[in-house]
């Protein structure tokens, strides 16, 4: 227990000591004191705000980092947003005599994609869609019958017919993956629960218009040959 | 001597205060080789006592630098001259004014009492001879009146000294 409590307070005191030099690392350069409303430069380099606003804009010649001489613009600035102090409204600060336009504020990318499925997750997920729309694989194998069975014979034909139906290629070369856009929406993060019914409709919706056109198709064909 | 506003006549700014204070302090623990901070209650106007650097010109004769700070320092430049008699240097003139761009319009508020002091010392060091600046009897006929080195339009032509 005694040596426990000596060790925390040793850690405290190594803390406090090394304070100044620590907190060194996030002083102004050009205060000298803790940086409010920080700014760092692509450089690299620590300012105030209002610091290095007011050195910029009220008394330097060239638009300079005051530490490296590098160009700094004021669109290149990155704020740093730390924890707490954010009670206080930035637009109701004051400083005396000047105008400093509010701290140019983050620019933020988009956040990253979430991470891939495992491989099983999706083999079940093909599973059930095989199941929900059985119909749409026999389409499917359909085309490929037809195509190979009158390919040979009437490739122009043949041509064309794909022309007509963009999708069904991609359904026929994608063999594993019948519902390439709906699959795509259930990859999404949780699944709202409106978005899913939606889709399966609209998706249903799609696949029936394309069954009646490969039919449509086939009789023209057919009509055609005979 | 009331026509000309010395940059000492306005009383430092918060700003200025707090961090010639943390300048001091940092001063105090870790002064630059050469350099020995001539200590007065006047916080707006330091005197710095200068030894020349071994194996240079100026090895072991000593000056006087005075630093006078603006009401808006570190935005402002401080004003350095050297307390007469100057050092014999080809941008030293014979009132002390000191030609050196980094005081005029090369200054930065990231400088620091103490970086620009080690930047006088190396323009001491690296001086060939010793003379004074070719132009020196106009310049200070020219800054009567005790006038500001600040008011002087420098023209820096030599970077090797």
């Amino acid at each position: 227990m005694v040596n426990e409590e000596s060790t925390s307070t040793s850690y405290w005191d190594n803390n406090n000591g090394g304070n100044n030099n620590d907190q060194g690392d996030f002083e102004c350069n050009i205060c000298f004191e803790l940086a409010q409303d920080p700014i760092v430069t692509l450089c690299g380099h620590l300012f105030c705000w209002p610091c290095l606003y007011r050195w910029l804009h009220y008394h330097s010649h060239s638009q300079e980092c005051p530490v490296c001489k590098a160009l700094v613009q004021d669109d290149k600035l990155v704020p740093l947003y730390g924890r707490g102090k954010n009670q206080t409204d930035p637009r109701l600060k004051r400083y005396p005599g000047l105008q400093i336009p509010e701290r140019p504020t983050g620019q933020r990318p988009e956040t990253a994609g979430p991470p891939p499925q495992p491989e099983a997750a999706s083999n079940l997920f093909n599973f059930g869609i095989g199941l929900m729309g059985g119909f749409m694989p026999m389409a499917t194998t359909r085309i490929g019958n037809f195509s190979m069975g009158f390919g040979g014979l009437l490739p122009s034909l043949f041509n064309f017919q794909f022309h007509g139906f963009p999708d069904a290629t991609l359904y026929g070369s994608a063999p594993g993956y019948p519902y390439g856009g709906y699959h795509n929406g259930f990859r999404g993060v949780p699944p709202h629960g409106q978005e899913r019914p939606m889709a399966r409709e609209g998706n249903q919706f799609d696949a029936n218009l394309k069954n009646l056109l490969l039919i449509v198709g086939i009789c023209v064909v057919l009509f055609l040959i005979l | 001597m009331t026509s000309s506003p010395s940059p000492s006549r306005k009383a430092l700014s918060k700003i200025a205060c707090n961090r010639l204070q943390k300048e001091l302090s940092e001063w105090q623990v870790n002064p630059p080789t050469g350099f020995k901070h001539k200590v007065t209650d006047n916080l707006q106007k330091w005197i710095i006592e200068v030894t020349g650097a071994p194996g240079t010109l100026y090895a072991n004769e000593t000056y006087n630098l005075q630093v006078e700070f603006p009401q808006h320092y570190p935005m402002e430049s401080p004003q350095v001259i050297f307390v007469p008699p100057a050092p014999l240097h080809p941008h030293i003139y014979s009132n002390g004014h000191i030609c050196l761009d980094i005081l005029y319009d090369s200054w930065s508020p990231a400088m620091t009492v103490s970086s620009v002091c080690i930047s006088i010392l190396s323009m001491l060091s690296s001086s060939p001879e010793k003379q004074r600046p070719t132009d020196n009897d106009r310049y200070v006929k020219n800054c009567k009146n005790g006038r500001s080195p600040k008011e002087t339009r420098w023209w820096f032509h030599d970077d090797k000294v």
